[in-house]
Parts: structure tokens; sequence; C-alpha cells
């Protein structure tokens, strides 16, 4: 069965198309989750809220955007009500001249290549997203690392396009930055 | 046409925004012909996006115990 008529037979209570469902995305929204709260059981409750809301409203679900669009959507407002809810203090990222500056260029030398088992650098890379404020961050995670469009982003953040463009170019000259300088000799 | 001047630090800043994007306007031109001859900017640019290629590697699996543990909060089968 094609994505459409599952969600079609799960809208009308078929819980075998339901579960057929989940599965498809469950991967997806875990890892996704866990790349915006960078810990397994923030990640599994949030994937939990998450199919847990779109369970409850699967029969508001139009089809007039893509049920991807609309979980991812549901996983990012969950993480952003759990970070305000919370209250940090996140580095500001407004100014384009701190982010960027022409000698940091050779500070890159020795930063290693990315393997599953460098846990040094995955625990850069952790620390180097966390002090992203998640309004940042989601942005970088939906765009680049998901891959999906600058406007598809922009309707799950409820960004215009060039605020979209503006976070992540922000973001991703922070996250160079801090592995950068973590390597720094 | 006028030949348009970039600076490093501006390609810097053009390059973190349209990577992975169309770059067809004149200025692009003028970045990629800067790109070309600055070996600096060429690294910089490489770094960018070996930011973005360590965060796309770094994936994660949900364990089978939380599958379980989701399909049973939803109250569903796991028909295989
Ligand atoms: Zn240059």
């Amino acid at each position: 069965m094609d994505e459409q008529s599952l969600i079609l037979e799960a809208q009308a209570g078929n819980s075998k198309a339901l579960a057929e469902l989940v599965k498809l995305y469950e991967k997806t929204i875990y890892s996704f989750a866990f790349k915006v709260c960078r810990n397994p059981e923030k990640a599994e409750n949030t994937m939990q809220e998450t199919f847990i809301s779109m369970v409850k409203s699967l029969k508001q679900f139009d089809g007039k955007s893509k049920l991807s669009t609309w979980l991812y959507r549901i996983t990012a407002n969950h993480c952003l009500m759990e970070y305000r809810k919370r209250k940090h203090n996140y580095v500001s990222i407004d100014d384009d001249d701190a982010l960027i500056s022409e000698d940091s260029v050779a500070d890159w030398a020795n930063v290693p290549s990315f393997t599953i088992e460098n846990s040094e650098l995955k625990s850069v890379l952790d620390n180097a997203i966390q002090k992203l404020s998640p309004e940042y961050r989601i942005v970088f995670l939906l765009r680049d690392v998901e891959g999906l469009s600058t406007e598809e982003t922009g309707k799950i953040t409820d960004l215009s396009v060039p605020a979209v463009k503006s976070r992540l170019h922000r973001a991703r000259a922070f996250l160079r930055k801090e592995i950068s300088q973590t390597f720094k000799k | 046409m006028k030949k348009q001047q970039v600076t490093c630090k501006e390609v810097m800043h053009h390059v973190c925004e349209s990577l992975g994007e169309d770059l067809n306007s004149p200025h692009c031109f003028a970045i990629k012909a800067h790109l070309e001859e600055c070996s600096g900017c060429r690294d910089y640019f490489k770094s960018v996006e070996d930011t973005i290629d360590f965060y796309r590697k770094y994936n994660v699996e949900p364990t089978k115990a939380s599958h379980l543990r989701l399909m049973n909060l939803l109250g569903l089968k796991d028909t295989e």
C-alpha cells in the first residue's frame, strides 16, 4: 500500500495501516528528535509525543502538505516547547563579524574526519550544537542535515525564506567556528 | 560588463549562504572566480561543508526496546 492509501485507511480506523505509518516514520522522527535534543531519553519521549499527536489528529490531516512535513513540525514544536520551559541562555549569534574572521581559516587543519567510533569528535559535535539556540538548531538540522528545501523548512518553522537562509548561514558559521576552535592547536 | 570586486570576507559570508544552492547571479560568478584563485576561501568553504557532513553522518536509530514501547503506548500491534 502506498502512503496515501495508508493515511486514508488509518483515518478510517484501520489500526494495521496506522501501525505501518508509524513504522514508516519512526526512524526519521527519532533521529531528528535526537539531533535536536542530543539525548536518547529525550529523543524517545519526543518521538512518543509526536506519534501520540499524530494519532490524535490524523483525521484532520488534509494531505495538503506531506505527512513528513507535518510530523517534523509536531516534533520541532514539541522540542521548542520543552526548551522554553527550561529557559536556557544560549550564545548570541547575531553578530556576523564575530562568527567569521579571515584569520580563522587555518584552524581547520587539525579537525579529524568523521567516523562513528570517534567519540571525541562526536562529543565536540554534541557540545557545539547544544550551544546553539533551538530556533537556529532546528533550521540547520531540517535544511542541512535532513535535506529539506528552504521552503519546506520555512513552513515547518513558520519562517520566511530569507529568515531561514539567515539563520542557516549563522548556524553553519557558528558550528564551524566551534569545531575549529576545539581542535585548534 | 563592470567587473565585480569581492573581498574574502564577503566570499565567506556568501559561500555560507549559498552552499548547496544555485550560484547564478553576476555577484555569484565573481565569487566563483574568487574561489578559484583564493585557497583561503576554498578552505573555508570546504570546512563549512565538512561541518554539515559531520552532522549528517552522526546518525542514530531507536532501539528495538524503544520501538516496542512506542507501539505499546499507541496500542498498536507490531506485524512484520
Ligand atoms: Zn578569498
